[in-house]
């Protein structure tokens, strides 16, 4: 008792310097979230994975980035969802107008420039933007209007549906910020699109790629003026990343600001924790407010503890990612889609589903999850059947030996399989298993090859493989699946090597087919295909698992990654929350 | 003795420059290219509106290449790939050359994944892992020696028989297991909860600095040094028994000697040599990080650097890390040596 009054002291010393009342102290703490990884690199030109994805749209805006409450694209620094008009046979125009009210962090308007500026900018070689030069290759030019500075068009090639999403889903960066003498205005897109790649590129262009090199971007970023809502305080590589929502953001002024506008935090912070069991544990001691991607087992261990269902929320959504096992259709013993059809019987999804996601997931008969209004629910689901694979291999000429094995009339060769799979993914080693102990009850031998994820991708490439399983990460709007099916893509993403006329028809079909209706039926006929052909089996749907502490409100989540709306989540103004640590600013 | 250091040393270079260099154009000839990993999420429903052709993929790769400077030759002369192979000499402009002209330089070149370069990664995680490793080295150290003494001096008591088996249970236990019960047992609410809430940003001064590491890095550390503590311990203990039966130890018992101060003025020194070789072992383990325990406890050392370089075949991080360990590890056999050489004059190297 005789150091009250040193303690009275200095509690009185901490309430004088304190300005904020404990309340708002609490309102204003930062929610920490969990990032699997670290962002590596901040640069919007590259976006080298998901933290990354997340970082950099809090910087910088977009003109239709995606509503996580709708899970649908939604106008955000277009003023409004952009005018679609078909020309000819080949070109689309897109027409934006860009918000009277969107400024540069320093006060600049964003305009049509500045869109026309990004677009040239991911075509400048040198620059990490080759992913962004292939993704918005299709847009060869950005037609300015004299009249007004906020008006533009988009001339893309080609007349797929999925462009006009897509034309706007990349941040815009400042042309005033990094191209001061405006050296790309001169240069049509279109010729910075054809430039040969091994060729020196012309002086102008080299000294801006110079410019923006030198400003480092990828780990300085508030070298770069944004027009998003928030700005980075802090980044400890590997560790945390802290996020301040900006003071004064243009669009505070709006009256009534749209969702993806809307950024109701004061700090994140996101905080990179490499392990799920670490992160589970950090989610416990109040180190972690946000838990995204909760792997199943890990999910259940939190439901099942009486604490944890206490101190937390969770929170369910399908994804857009679906479990598929390929087939090798080049494959001698696998043209014939007899055999293929016979070896998807070997498969037990829902038996999967309950192995490897604890029954998390949802079954499909094709690519599309059985929420999406163009599934084919007139297909039965796939199930375990050997009996039935062992009569459609018949069907394909396969005949039985003594020895067990099956083989083709008048070829010495047994069929026998090597299935390649992810080797750090243990749903897929799950799957392999199971498979190769189903085909081995029925006498056809199933080599195991778990790869390196590098390696495997270029194994899927080269044809490498005879079965494999991955994961084919889709969402609402990718109904265009000629990247896994058409001829044109054997060799790069059509891993399956599948390829007829009539499959290409109706997928180039569904790609232009804008008509809800008449889209269904397209894209019902292609899932009817798929399971008749059947390259590939597709297992499950899986499911964004998310868990958060009561104290936060409004989360809102999604089948989209990250699984959840981070500008949308705010404290609950209750006395109890607990006092927490204000990183030093 | 100088010319021994000299002559050791320049092995040591010579060696670390053919083991990177080894390293190097190996993974410059691996099956995966940076250029073809660069583009994985082209294979994305979400990102892409139509199939890429081979064309378009072949144009994207290309200026991946000439972006990480992979377009020139790789080496001074090459073989053209097919049955009638020519070699074809490329004189200074190829990719080892530029290396090896800015590795000399102090340049270890720039990250594949963010352009950054190598030297200031590896700055930045060593300064997770340096101090971490150090002061699990020294605390091990320090704590081996004083086991091991007290083991030395008897067997067969209760005390001594949990010491020795429980140093026996950890030695089998790996590390990941036993980060994450530490995690478990002391970092769980479930449990008891030793860890407090974490804070980041820039201290104010040195002392909070050095309080928020400590508070940071005790469960790495514990682990760290529970994991090494059985190595050193075991050896030495073993060591000092055979010494404590050797005459002169009798003699020293016999003329009154009390039995710790044989231990420590007589035995000690001469069973040291084998803990000599372990620690100088743990050396590259400072320049390497401890991946487990990084992963663990999500710090950012150069451990967690090098495996997610290696995952991300991102291979300027991963020669440079070769390099420096490779330099490390010689260095560390150098200073065993010399070690050896302080301790037993009669292992010197004649002059």
């Amino acid at each position: 008792m005789r150091y009250y009054w040193l303690v009275s002291f200095f509690t009185l010393l901490t309430s004088a310097c304190s300005t904020a009342s404990p309340e708002q102290a609490q309102v204003d703490a930062p929610i920490h979230i969990r990032w699997a990884r670290d962002p590596v690199s901040l640069d919007p030109l590259a976006l080298p994975n998901p933290s990354a994805i997340d970082a950099v749209s809090l910087l910088h805006l977009s003109l239709l980035p995606i509503d996580y409450q709708t899970d649908r694209y939604s106008a955000c620094l277009a003023e409004r969802l952009p005018e679609v008009r078909l020309v000819g046979d080949s070109i689309t125009h897109i027409e934006y107008r860009l918000r009277p009210a969107a400024k540069w962090d320093n006060g600049q308007p964003v305009l049509a420039t500045d869109v026309d500026f990004t677009l040239k900018l991911m075509q400048c070689p040198g620059l990490p933007n080759e992913m962004a030069r292939a993704q918005f290759g299709f847009i060869r030019q950005v037609l300015l209007d004299p009249t007004d500075p906020r008006h533009f068009t988009l001339v893309c090639r080609g007349q797929a549906v999925e462009m006009i999403n897509t034309s706007g889903d990349f941040p815009i960066l400042s042309e005033s910020a990094l191209d001061t003498q405006r050296t790309l205005r001169a240069l049509p897109l279109a010729f910075l699109q054809d430039w040969p790649a091994g060729k020196a590129p012309l002086p102008p262009v080299a000294a801006l790629v110079h410019r923006y090199q030198s400003a480092n971007i990828a780990r300085t970023p508030g070298k770069l003026p944004g027009c998003g809502p928030y700005r980075l305080v802090e980044w400890e590589h590997n560790r945390h990343m802290l996020f301040s929502r900006k003071a004064a953001w243009w669009a505070d002024s709006l009256r009534a600001a749209p969702f993806v506008l809307q950024a109701k935090p004061r700090y994140l912070d996101y905080l990179v924790v490499p392990d799920d069991a670490a992160a589970m544990l950090a989610l416990r001691r109040h180190e972690l407010d946000v838990f995204p991607n909760v792997p199943a087992r890990v999910f259940q261990q939190l439901q099942a503890s009486a604490d944890a269902r206490r101190e937390l929320a969770f929170y369910t959504e399908p994804s857009y990612d679906v479990v598929v096992v390929g087939f090798n259709t080049a494959r001698a013993t696998l043209r014939n889609k007899l055999t293929r059809q016979a070896l998807s019987r070997l498969l037990d999804p829902a038996g999967l589903l309950s192995a490897t996601q604890l029954g998390q997931g949802s079954l499909t008969v094709g690519l599309l999850p059985p929420t999406s209004p163009f599934y084919n629910d007139s297909l039965a689901a796939l199930t375990y059947a050997p009996a039935e694979a062992q009569a459609l291999l018949g069907r394909a000429g396969w005949q039985r030996q003594p020895d067990g094995s099956w083989h083709q009339p008048g070829s010495p060769e047994p069929l026998a399989l090597a299935l390649r799979y992810r080797a750090d993914e243990s749903t897929f080693a799950t799957i392999a298993l199971q498979f190769r102990a189903a085909a081995a009850k029925l006498g056809i031998a199933v080599t195991l090859l778990p790869t390196e994820a590098g390696t495997l991708s270029m194994a899927l490439k080269a044809g490498d493989f005879d079965v494999c399983v991955r994961t084919l990460k889709g969402s609402p709007f990718g109904l265009n699946f000629s990247i896994f099916f058409h001829s044109k893509a054997i060799g790069t993403s059509n891993f399956t090597r599948f390829g007829q006329p009539a499959a290409d028809r109706l997928l180039e079909a569904v790609e232009v087919e804008g008509h809800d209706p008449r889209k269904r039926r397209l894209l019902c006929s292609f899932q009817a295909l798929v399971r008749d052909e059947m390259p590939l089996v597709p297992l499950f749907f899986l499911t964004n698992r998310l868990a958060t502490t009561k104290q936060l409100r409004h989360v809102i989540t999604s089948g989209l990654k990250p699984g959840y709306a981070a500008q949308a989540l705010t404290w609950a103004r209750a006395d109890s929350l607990a006092v927490r640590p204000t990183p030093s600013r | 003795m100088r010319q021994w250091l000299l002559v050791r040393l320049g092995r040591a270079v010579v060696a670390a420059w053919g083991i990177a260099s080894l390293v190097f154009l190996v993974s410059r000839v691996l099956p995966v290219s940076p250029e073809q990993l660069a583009l994985i999420e082209m294979e994305d429903l979400s990102r892409q509106i139509g199939p890429a052709t081979s064309n378009e993929v072949a144009a994207s790769q290309q200026a991946v290449r000439q972006r990480l400077g992979l377009a020139a030759p790789l080496f001074y002369a090459t073989r053209t790939t097919g049955p009638a192979g020519e070699w074809h000499w490329h004189g200074l402009h190829n990719q080892y050359h530029e290396w090896l002209s800015q590795v000399v330089r102090g340049n270890l070149g720039k990250s594949y994944l963010d352009g950054q370069p190598v030297t200031a990664l590896l700055g930045q995680a060593l300064a997770y892992s340096v101090p971490l490793a150090a002061g699990a080295a020294s605390l091990a150290t320090t704590l081996a020696l004083a086991l091991a003494l007290y083991l030395a001096r008897g067997s067969g008591s209760a005390g001594r028989t949990l010491v020795q088996a429980s140093l026996a249970t950890l030695q089998v236990v790996p590390l990941f297991l036993l980060a994450l019960i530490l995690l478990l047992l002391l970092a769980n609410p479930a449990v008891i909860n030793l860890m407090p809430l974490a804070s980041h940003g820039p201290a104010p001064n040195l002392l909070v600095a050095a309080g928020r590491w400590a508070v940071r890095a005790a469960l790495p550390l514990l682990s760290l040094v529970l994991a090494v503590l059985p190595a050193l311990t075991l050896p030495l203990v073993a060591s000092l028994r055979q010494e404590s039966s050797t005459p002169y130890a009798t003699t020293a018992r016999a003329k009154g000697l009390p039995l710790g101060r044989v231990l420590r003025r007589h035995l000690l020194p001469n069973a040291l040599l084998p803990l000599f070789t372990t620690l100088t072992d743990l050396l590259p383990t400072l320049v390497a990080g401890t991946v487990v325990v990084e992963v663990v406890f999500a710090l950012p050392g150069s451990g967690r650097l090098l495996a997610e370089a290696a995952a991300a075949h991102d291979y300027p991080v991963v020669v440079a890390g070769v390099l420096l360990l490779a330099g490390v590890r010689l260095l560390s056999l150098i200073a065993a040596d010399i070690l050896y050489f302080l301790a037993d004059p009669r292992l010197r190297p004649a002059t």
